[in-house]
C-alpha cells in the first residue's frame, strides 16, 4: 500500500455512507469489507442475571434480545477485552420494557437506540435484570456486528459509442451504485437506475474503473462510519503486524 | 412473540420501527410500501422481518 490512494465521500449521514475509494486493489477492498464485518470490536450484552421475570418469555429469550439491543462503543483503548460494564433494567407492568430503560454504570456505553421493545409486561408483572456488557468481535457472534450490509461496487465509466439508428426503440439499460462522468460522480439514483433515461437516442457502453470502488456502509449505532472503517483499517494493521512479528526469524 | 431486534439476515436493527409500522400499516390503513420507506427500512430482508411480524402476547399472555 505503497502507492496514493484517494477517499471521496459521495453520500454520508451518521449512520450510512456512500463512499469512492481510488487505488486499492481488489483484495484489499475485500479486506475492509470484511474486516468491518466481523473484525471491529463493538460492546454487547453478554450475560444477564435476572432478579425477577414475571413476563411471558423465558429469561433466555429475553438474554437473547438484549443481548441484539446496540450500544455505544467508547473509544479505541478505553476499553480492553475482559473489560466488563454493568447495565440494569427494572420495569413494573402494565408497560413495555424498552432498551432506553436500560441503566448503564458507565457513561461511555449508552444503549445506541432507546426504543427498541424488549418485552410486553401486563398487569403485575415485572422485569428485573442486571447485564454485563462485554467488548468483543463481529465474528463471534453477530451481535458484535458494528456494521450492517457492508459492500462495495466497481465505479463505472459510461462511454458513448454511437447515436441509435433513427427508428430503433432504445431498451433500458440497468445499472446500480455510482457512475463516473467526465470526473464527476453521479449515482444512478439520479436516473432511475436507467442509463437509457440519462442517454436517450445514445448507444452506450459501461465499463469498470480498475481499482475504484465505491463502498456502502451502514453501522447499527455502535459508532459512525468513519469510527467503523479506520477501526476496520487498523484492525488489518495490527493483524499484519502480528503476522510480521511471528514469522520473523 | 416480541418482534424480532434486528433483522436475522443482516443485522440492522428494525425492533425500533414496529411500534409505528403497527400502528400506521396494520391498524391504521396506510400503504406498507410507502411506511417502510419513509421509516428507512430499505432493504427487503428489514422489510420482512416488519411484514410478517404478528405480535402474540396478547394471545399468550392469559396462558402465563
Amino acid at each position: 500500500m505503497s502507492e496514493e490512494y484517494d477517499v471521496e465521500f459521495v453520500e454520508r449521514e451518521d449512520r450510512e455512507a456512500r463512499f469512492l475509494v481510488r487505488g486499492v486493489t481488489p483484495a484489499f477492498a475485500n479486506g475492509i469489507r470484511r474486516a468491518m464485518v466481523a473484525d471491529v470490536p463493538t460492546m454487547a450484552i453478554d450475560t444477564v442475571r435476572f432478579i425477577e421475570n414475571s413476563s411471558v418469555m423465558f429469561d433466555e429469550q429475553i438474554a437473547l434480545r438484549l443481548g441484539l439491543v446496540p450500544l455505544t462503543t467508547p473509544p479505541e483503548g478505553e476499553f480492553v477485552e475482559d473489560d466488563t460494564v454493568t447495565l440494569s433494567i427494572d420495569v413494573e407492568g402494565p408497560d413495555t420494557a424498552y432498551s432506553g430503560d436500560l441503566v448503564s454504570n458507565d457513561e461511555l456505553v449508552q444503549p445506541a437506540d432507546e426504543n427498541v421493545p424488549i418485552i410486553d409486561l401486563k398487569d403485575g408483572q415485572r422485569l428485573e435484570a442486571e447485564a454485563d456488557a462485554v467488548i468483543e468481535r463481529g465474528k463471534n457472534h453477530a451481535k458484535h456486528q458494528g456494521g450492517v450490509g457492508v459492500g462495495y461496487r466497481h465505479l463505472q465509466r459510461v462511454e458513448v459509442v454511437d447515436d441509435l439508428p433513427e427508428f430503433e426503440e432504445q431498451e433500458s439499460q440497468i445499472v446500480r451504485g455510482v457512475i463516473e462522468e467526465d470526473g464527476e460522480l453521479v449515482s444512478t439514483t439520479e436516473f432511475d437506475h436507467d442509463l437509457s433515461k440519462r442517454y436517450p437516442g445514445k448507444e452506450v457502453r459501461l465499463e469498470d474503473v480498475p481499482n475504484a470502488f465505491v463502498f456502502h456502509v451502514e453501522t447499527d449505532g455502535s459508532f459512525t462510519i468513519e469510527e467503523l472503517v479506520t477501526r476496520a483499517a487498523d484492525t488489518i494493521e495490527a493483524r499484519a503486524t502480528e503476522l510480521e512479528d511471528a514469522v520473523q526469524l | 412473540m416480541m418482534v424480532p431486534v434486528r433483522c436475522f439476515t443482516c443485522g440492522n436493527v428494525v425492533g425500533e420501527h414496529w411500534e409505528e409500522f403497527d400502528e400506521r400499516s396494520n391498524e391504521g390503513d396506510e400503504d406498507p410500501e410507502a411506511v417502510l420507506d419513509e421509516l428507512g427500512v430499505d432493504r427487503y430482508c428489514c422489510r420482512r422481518m416488519l411484514v410478517s411480524h404478528t405480535d402474540l402476547v396478547d394471545v399468550v399472555s392469559p396462558y402465563q
